[in-house]
């Protein structure tokens, strides 16, 4: 008996017992539906993850640093560790750090464009052209190689500097300020001349070094010696950053140059054993170069640098993690419309006796009874998984709106990204174990005896 | 030509044993329209399973055309029955809820006739059981007498040499009855194939050219036009 005519049968039989066949499909398509919201929030993860990404952070760029234990997370776990002069705190936990010979070795590589040193420029306190109220935040480097959207004022492009004397404003600042009567509205702020106070620690002065300045100036030199040295930098407002929907995180401190970062963080840690230390890099791979084979040689020369393609490996990991467990509910309910399957087919052999007995009378071969109940549940997990999709597909493209909102992903965004590939694997795979759940009361039918099958009265 | 020879058949395990055909050998010319008569349990249906290749007797030949379909593998057997073999039964076993045009489609799909002449054959077959008209109609709506014609069209659409009929009119009033008898005579005078009717009825057992009556699992007699060979002498001295 060819294929086609079996498949035909089996879809026949199906039509005439409607509300079982549903029934029975509906249970797939519970599992259907699971799996294919499953696939398709991971595929939204995924895919919202990578603008996050893509829209934040350099491809080219690495992030370098000296202590291996950053990435690895074993900083942490390290009480006791061997003395090393170059050594740091960096948020609550020793690192070896960078020195500027590192930097310089970085900086004179073939395959590295430019090279930033993570600056910490320590400011005591800031004020704004036009007002007496000292402000405090904290101060950080413009990355050229993450792009930021302004609200007002104007950015560079990627991977240029701002001018040594700009300064960027993170939006989250505009509300205290306006509060403060600096300003009365954001766009004010550009061109506001800031002034940074900046503060060098006292040091202490050897008998030699105070004899030396009692010499030359006296008394008023070996005072101001000892005494705390200040410095003002002065930096205009550029522009106002805001927070974009595909924004990693919100900057909440002053952007100021690398340049400017270096000098305030050089006047400051001069004559300390932080001068020039560094806790981390950002470098940004050259044209033409991975960045993960120029992370590999670094890695020679025990320089540990993470890719953006490694940040996005993080994220993924933790998307596939989630998307995992959802996809296990979908296959515990897959496995439990199994025994629906089975269970129905077994049913339908029971009822059909006498129909099966008249096939293998009129000499149809097992093996094409066997395959018509099989081809029958086939249809009952096409069904099952066309109607479990379609629902997902329907139901999520409605709600990827009011996800989109909730979640705040911004304008364009959909968390749950239906691929016509996966689904139709889904599909196909679900017609296979729907097939091999109809083994067992297929074989039963194949191996019906016709004469006892037609006694059936 | 339908040869019979010393097809024994038995039901159950030893000591408890039933022998449904014992030692039966009959002869059958082609063309010829044949009743099997008996009571029930007299192994009338046995034997007619035992002829179409249904049932596997223990003991004995069934030569059908100058085969012995009992020493015929599944596979094979399957095929003998789907291109040579008709059946209709006693309760009509039609798919009530497929039309006319499946039902007898059925046959023919087995067989893998090639659908553009499986259209004409359906058709000609309704027509002749004079159904052509319900080749739409789901088998379900059609009466009892149309039920069984439209099995005969089942029976005849793969244009079988023999066709079984187990009790053809059991479920029919006397006129659908004979109507339906007429259908089956006609098709065994011009169609040329061999009909063997299985009955307790004996009007109906009358109307055929040769009559073998069962009894116990045994002929009791033989009664026709003479092209029927007498039952083989048995080892036991008994007809």
């Amino acid at each position: 008996m060819k294929t086609i005519d079996i498949t035909r049968r089996a879809a026949r039989s199906l039509r005439n017992a409607k509300a079982r066949t549903i029934l029975t499909s509906l249970a797939i398509a519970v599992g259907a539906f699971t799996i294919t919201v499953s696939l398709a929030a991971g595929e939204g993860a995924r895919e919202y993850a990578d603008k996050l990404i893509g829209s934040n952070i350099n491809p080219q760029a690495l992030f370098i640093v000296k202590d291996k234990t950053v990435f690895d997370g074993s900083a942490r776990q390290a009480p006791l560790r061997v003395y090393d002069a170059n050594t740091g705190n960096n948020q609550g936990f020793t690192l070896k750090q960078m020195t500027q010979a590192d930097i310089d070795t970085l900086s004179q590589r073939d395959d590295i464009a430019y090279v930033i040193p993570t600056y910490s420029p320590d400011v005591q306190f800031f004020t704004f052209s036009g007002n007496d109220t000292k402000f405090v935040s904290s101060v950080s480097t413009y990355d050229p190689s993450i792009l930021s959207e302004v609200s007002s004022g104007s950015l560079p492009g990627l991977n240029e500097q701002i001018g040594d004397t700009d300064a960027i404003v993170p939006g989250v600042f505009v509300e205290t300020l306006i509060d403060n009567k600096v300003i009365k509205n954001e766009s004010d702020l550009i061109g506001k001349t800031i002034t940074m106070t900046v503060v060098k620690a006292a040091q202490t002065p050897s008998a030699d070094d105070i004899a030396k300045a009692l010499a030359a100036g006296g008394q008023a030199a070996v005072q101001s010696l000892v005494s705390s040295e200040t410095k003002e930098f002065t930096f205009t407002v550029r522009g106002v950053t805001r927070k974009s929907a595909t924004a990693l995180q919100t900057s909440t401190a002053l952007q100021i140059s690398a340049q400017a970062a270096r000098e305030i963080s050089e006047y400051t840690t001069k004559g300390t054993p932080q001068y020039q230390k560094y806790f981390a890099a950002t470098a940004v791979v050259a044209d033409g170069h991975d960045p993960a084979v120029v992370k590999d040689d670094l890695a020679k020369i025990e320089f540990y640098a993470q890719t953006a393609k490694d940040l996005q490996g993080v994220v993924f990991t933790v998307v596939n993690t989630l998307q995992g467990i959802v996809l296990g509910f979908g296959i515990i309910a897959l496995i439990a419309s199994v025994f629906g399957i089975i269970n129905t087919q077994y049913i339908s052999v029971l009822e059909r006796t006498r129909e099966i007995g008249l096939m293998k009378a009129l000499g149809m071969r097992g093996s094409s009874v066997s395959r018509l109940f099989q081809f029958e549940a086939a249809w009952i997990g096409f069904l099952g998984g066309i109607i479990g999709s379609a629902i997902a597909v329907i139901a999520g493209t409605a709600m990827n709106p009011w996800i989109t909102e909730k979640l705040s992903l911004g304008e364009g965004n959909a968390i749950l990204i239906f691929q016509p590939v996966p689904i139709a694997l889904m599909v196909i795979a679900l017609i296979v174990i729907a097939m091999l759940a109809g083994w067992f009361p297929a074989r039963k039918a194949a191996k019906l005896d016709p004469i006892e099958a037609l006694r059936t009265e | 030509m339908i040869e019979v020879n010393h097809v024994t058949k038995t039901y159950g395990k030893k000591g408890s044993s039933f022998k449904a055909l014992d030692d039966i050998s009959f002869g059958i010319p082609s063309g010829a329209s044949v009743a099997i008569i008996g009571k029930s349990g007299s192994g009338k249906s046995t034997l007619m399973h035992a002829m179409s290749g249904l049932d596997r007797p223990e003991k004995g030949e069934v030569i059908i055309d100058g085969v012995d379909i009992l020493k015929l593998r599944n596979k094979a057997v399957d095929k003998f029955r789907s291109e040579k073999i008709g059946f209709i039964f006693q309760s009509f076993f039609v798919q009530a809820n497929e039309t006319c045009y499946d039902n007898v489609a059925l046959p023919l799909e087995i067989t893998n006739v090639s659908p553009r002449t499986r259209k004409k054959r359906i058709e000609s077959a309704l027509e002749t059981v004079e159904l052509g008209d319900k080749i739409r109609q789901k088998a379900g709506n059609l009466s009892g007498g149309q039920k069984q014609r439209l099995a005969i069209a089942r029976a005849i659409v793969n244009k079988p040499s023999i066709i079984f009929a187990d009790e053809p009119t059991g479920n029919l009033d006397s006129t659908t009855g004979e109507k339906v008898e007429e259908l089956l005579f006609n098709l065994n005078k011009k169609g040329g194939s061999t009909l063997i009717i299985v009955t307790h009825d004996s009007d109906l057992a009358a109307k055929c050219d040769i009559q073998i009556y069962i009894k116990d699992g045994d002929i009791e007699k033989i009664v026709g036009d003479g092209a029927a060979k007498t039952p083989t002498k048995k080892k036991g001295g008994r007809l």
